[in-house]
């Protein structure tokens, strides 16, 4: 009853996708945006008319106006500064616009120049002072928030009647403040066309990414030859290019020069900064991020000044979200890693029934025997890590090794060692095609072609992405088993899509059915995703019908067989389950029957602890790797089944002493070699009764040996 | 109120008690493999626990007594019930504990008749038999409701019933010093007082009667066990296994625990064992993959073997190891008998002996 509701639990409820969800730089944007449609939808309700053309109209004005600052805003901290002074400047070149057209009468187009060079100059100043000299942007732009909003104050006593007495009557400046398209209006409109194309600049463009890697570390970025000081004072220039943008709609807008334009203005655009998402440490940003925190704060601000609230207590909530965003922002920064790491491992149910004995005296088909005692050793201390093994018509024995190498023990002492071809990763399963090539399975790397001259060739290294999956898996992180058909197509077994090859007793902690099974199409280069939700798929094998491939699952303890052609097509069948270890490669034997290695044999402690998710989550929390339970890898066996799945004989060491781990085994001309993927050694058993002249893939492929 | 609070959050957040963690084999404890040269003197089925008169060594093997000098080991008597300690009289005479549950002394290691029995219904598991300085024998009580070689279930369900009694020769009385030990194995005089090990709690502890004990050596690695005195002042204490994080994570998660000790065979339970790698059904950790051939000797101990030599406060100088890759595990005894000290590996089912010259030298930090 416990297990039913435990196993309906994790079959229903997808514990792997909160991780994986986290994981995305998405999620970081997806926050604010889930932010602005809460209050959205809570003001729209509350507020009469909250959505009517003219209040969003309204609304998409202010946003465009403040929106320009924030992008200004959002240069500065994401180069790793910050900008006080942007309210100043809003002010400043505001009066500029203003003064050059009502006082002094210049046309538009030279106003419009004008108040942007004069928005680049006061930004320079802090560019300078900041980026060249190199001073705290703090005290800097606090500094000269304090010096522009004076001159502001000085400029205005003696110019605001002036400006204020004159009302110019033209219609391209009117157009630029009240002005619309489509009913859209002009500011938002123009706001759009600079957000794309700062997300375009930001993101594909390399002085944007020279801002973002400055941002990340400064020293880091100088080391890399990026013009740090130029760069950091660019952005200053920006910025108050940026705000006198925002300036000129609104002095085209509302055409005054009040003593109360721009104050306070740096915290909205603050607030709105931090709450988009734009980490105050710099380094991290977008202009979505941007643009969504100006929405928020100004539904925020607007929807309280609907309310009638008054403008302090404005201020304060302002103030308040900025306090509560900068420390979630924080915290999340410096733990982000952590709670994601903590909550991507997602154990699920899995049940096993008691698998049948092993034991000496027992009986049944696993009764343990001492038969691989005797097992030779080549390449002892000389090889390391050999997953699979293979040999080819003239006996030389091949072997993948851990420094990424195919080594190649040549016949018939097998004393002699080289480097057949270098890859780079670790070479996994392997088959030879009808041209002698080598196709290797590499962990972490894909589908591996070797020519018999040893040119190493990529085959394959991503397949279709699935549309339901969250993370990308079109890469291939860990292909493990690989056998080829007579139609030239090859299907190997990707173990999980949610690890690295390291990383595979998390997968077994989980339990999951990460893995897939994928074709690859020699002929057209074709890569196909086959079958998914596989516990660990592994060996590899294609049966004798020529129709079918037999495959195992690891951590499901299970052989299952799979239609790729014939009558019963796409259907899959189980072929062995409840076996008692851990099945790994499958090979053909001479005698028509198939090899199988079992990698590692089930331990009841951790049977029950497959059962008991909540357990081994806990566990991967809060126990170090090296201590959680794991599958017994150091003891494995070796046996052979036939075309029903029924046991005909097993191999056996029992104190692993010459042969810790098998993770795999080739039958050739009489004698069976062992791969293990831990072991520094290539073992080599005599067959009783085996054909003296089998040669696996010549075989296969109809060729004479 | 505020404790369940703190619990819960101790729980929630893996502090406090909740947490796993274990000391490390540091300073006086730093491993070395010198019990893996130790020589073997006998090899039998089921040691438990060593006694010597100064020239004989007597040894407990299961249900027969043992007698061990100038290499050749001959049977002394056997009894009916499993041998659970051993203690050697200053008067030539021998105390025994049967299966825990009783304790009698023998004038003589061969005299027909024990002179005294002693069976208080409340024994259940006395595992270790010392000699108080008053000639009253201490007797600890592993636990109240687990037999002796049960003790792995007494540490799963996280029972706190250890007790420890004196054993009066003289007027046949039972006393009982103290009890809600965690596993009290193992005592030796110190002064009026005795140190007694509480393995469950890791620590030594000095029972005084009439007061509350008091702790000695607290957070050990290990779980200890016998005590005897070490010539030239100081003690002997051995370490019957080593805790491990796994265990300590098992010993928080009661659900886990229930079924398997409900469900598993008490061989395969994730518990900690006096000898290890005996079959692939023990539970395996990430550490003892056998890589290239060897399996690392830091692997979390299933199984182990340790001996400490404590000086005349109960503080550690030096310790003998062997270590997750050796085979002298599960020390029970360790005993000086001349100029060698002679242990008992019950893992590997060993009598050991290592001569005392030199090994100070050699392992004091």
């Amino acid at each position: 009853m416990r297990d039913t509701l435990t196993s309906l639990r994790y079959r229903y409820w997808p514990d792997h996708l909160l991780g994986e969800i986290l994981s995305k730089r998405w999620t970081e944007t997806a926050i604010p945006v889930i932010l602005l449609l809460i209050i959205g939808l809570a003001l729209s309700r509350s507020i009469d008319n909250f959505l009517s053309p003219a209040s969003l109209a309204d609304t998409a004005r202010q946003a465009g106006e403040i929106g320009f600052i924030a992008l200004g805003l959002a240069l500065v901290v994401i180069v790793g500064g910050i900008d006080l002074s942007v309210g100043s400047i809003f002010a400043l070149t505001d009066f500029c616009a203003l003064y050059l057209l009502d006082v002094l009468g210049w046309p538009v187009p030279a106003v419009v120049v004008a108040t942007l060079l004069c928005g680049a100059l006061l930004g320079a100043v802090n560019g300078i002072l900041v980026g060249y000299l190199r001073l705290r942007a703090f005290i800097t732009t606090l500094i000269t928030l304090i010096v522009y909003r004076s001159a502001y104050d000085l400029l205005i006593q003696r110019y605001s009647n002036a400006i204020a007495s004159a009302f110019p009557d033209i219609p391209s400046w009117d157009f630029i403040g009240g002005g619309s398209v489509f009913g859209i209006p002009t500011v938002a409109l123009v706001y759009v066309v600079i957000a794309i194309f700062g997300h375009i600049f930001l993101t594909r463009l390399r002085p944007g990414w020279h801002i973002t890697a400055i941002g990340g570390s400064r020293r880091s970025a100088y080391n890399s030859g990026i013009p740090v000081r130029r760069t950091i004072a660019l952005c200053y220039v920006a910025s108050g290019v940026l705000t006198s943008i925002g300036a000129l709609f609104f002095a085209s807008r509302l055409g005054t020069v009040g003593g109360d334009i721009g104050v306070g203005l740096e915290v909205i655009v603050l607030t709105a900064t931090v709450l988009g998402g734009i980490t105050l440490g710099g380094g991290k940003g977008s202009v979505a991020k941007s643009a969504v925190g100006v929405l928020i704060v100004l539904l925020i601000t607007n929807g309280l000044t609907t309310m009638n609230a008054r403008g302090g207590v404005n201020r304060m909530a302002l103030a308040g979200i900025l306090l509560v965003a900068a420390m979630v922002d924080i915290r999340w920064q410096k733990n982000r890693t952590r709670i994601i790491s903590k909550v991507y491992v997602a154990p699920t149910y899995h049940a096993l029934p008691p698998p049948p004995p092993t034991e000496i005296g027992q009986g049944g088909p696993f009764e343990q025997n001492d038969k691989l005692r005797n097992v030779e050793s080549i390449g002892l201390g000389r090889i390391e890590a050999p997953e699979d093994v293979i040999l080819d018509r003239h006996d030389n024995l091949y072997a993948g090794s851990r420094h990424g190498d195919i080594m190649r023990f040549l016949a018939p002492d097998y004393q002699t060692m080289e480097v057949f071809a270098h890859i780079g990763g670790q070479p996994l399963g392997m088959a030879f095609d009808r041209q002698d090539n080598l196709y290797v399975c590499i962990g972490g790397m894909g589908l591996y072609r070797i020519k018999p001259d040893g040119t190493v060739e990529k085959a394959t290294d991503e397949t279709n992405r699935s549309m339901r999956s969250v993370n990308d898996d079109s890469r291939l992180r860990l292909a493990d088993d690989l056998d080829i058909t007579d139609d030239g197509l090859i299907f190997f077994s990707e173990a999980t899509v949610r690890y690295e090859m390291d990383e595979w007793p998390i997968d077994g902690l989980e339990a999951r059915g990460n893995g897939r099974i994928i074709s690859y199409d020699t002929k057209t280069g074709a890569t196909r995703t086959e079958l998914r939700g596989l516990k660990f798929p592994n060996g590899i094998c294609v049966a004798s019908d020529g129709q079918s491939i037999l495959f195992a699952e690891t951590f499901g303890c299970s052989i299952k067989r799979y239609w790729f052609a014939g009558p019963k097509k796409g259907a899959v069948e189980v072929v062995m389950d409840n076996l008692p270890g851990y099945p790994d490669n499958i090979n053909l034997a001479s005698d028509g029957n198939y090899w199988l290695a079992l990698v590692g044999m089930r331990s009841p402690s951790l049977d029950l602890a497959w059962k008991m998710p909540g357990f081994r989550r806990r566990m991967a929390k809060r126990v170090p790797v090296d201590e959680w339970l794991f599958p017994n890898i150091n003891t494995g066996c070796v046996v052979k089944f036939n075309e029903q799945g029924k046991i005909v004989e097993s191999f056996w060491d029992l104190h692993g002493e010459n042969h810790p781990m098998i993770t795999s085994m080739r039958e050739h001309r009489g004698y069976l070699y062992l791969g293990g993927i831990l072991n520094n050694r290539i073992g080599r058993y005599k067959l009783d009764n085996a054909d003296p002249n089998f040669v696996q893939y010549d075989k296969r492929w109809g060729k004479l040996s | 109120m505020i404790a369940a609070v703190r619990e819960f959050a101790n729980r929630f957040l893996g502090r406090g008690d909740a947490t796993i963690t274990v000391p490390s084999f540091d300073g006086a404890l730093k491993p070395n493999q010198k019990l893996e040269s130790a020589e073997t003197l006998l090899t039998c089925k089921e040691p438990e626990d060593l006694a010597t008169d100064g020239s004989n060594l007597f040894i407990a093997d299961g249900q027969r007594l043992m007698s061990l000098s100038g290499g050749t080991a001959t049977q002394v008597r056997s009894f009916e019930r499993p041998i659970s300690a051993l203690c050697a009289l200053p008067d030539g005479s021998l105390a025994v504990a049967l299966g825990g549950r009783e304790v009698s002394l023998y004038a003589s290691p061969s005299a027909e008749q024990p002179s005294v029995t002693f069976a208080d219904p409340a024994f259940n598991a006395i595992n270790a038999l010392a000699l108080a300085d008053d000639s009253t024998l201490i007797a600890t009580d592993g636990s109240a409701t687990c037999g002796v070689d049960d003790w792995a279930r007494d540490l799963l369900e996280l029972n706190r019933s250890g007790r420890v009694y004196r054993l009066d020769p003289a007027n046949k009385t039972v006393t009982r010093l103290t009890q809600g030990l965690g596993y009290a194995f193992g005592a030796c005089a110190h002064g009026n007082a005795m140190l007694v090990s509480e393995s469950w709690r890791h620590r030594l502890v000095l029972v005084t009667p009439g007061a509350s004990p008091r702790v000695v050596l607290a957070h050990l690695p290990v779980y200890p066990s016998r005590l005897t005195k070490a010539s030239g002042g100081g003690y002997w204490l051995t370490a019957f296994t080593a805790r491990t994080q796994l265990v300590e994570f098992v010993l928080r998660e009661p659900g886990y625990r229930r079924r398997m000790m409900a469900e598993i065979d008490p061989a395969y339970w994730v518990a900690p064992r006096l000898r290890s790698g005996m079959s692939f059904k023990e539970p395996m950790q990430g550490a003892h993959i056998k890589t290239m051939g060897v399996i690392k000797p830091w692997a979390p101990p299933r199984s182990y073997g340790l001996v400490i030599r404590l000086d005349a406060d109960g503080q550690p100088l030096y310790s003998l190891h062997s270590r997750v890759d050796g085979v002298n595990h599960g020390i029970v005894a360790a005993i000086e008998m001349g100029d060698d000290l002679v242990l008992i590996a019950k893992g590997p089912g060993r009598v050991l002996k290592l001569p005392l010259t030199g090994l100070a030298e050699e392992f004091r930090p």
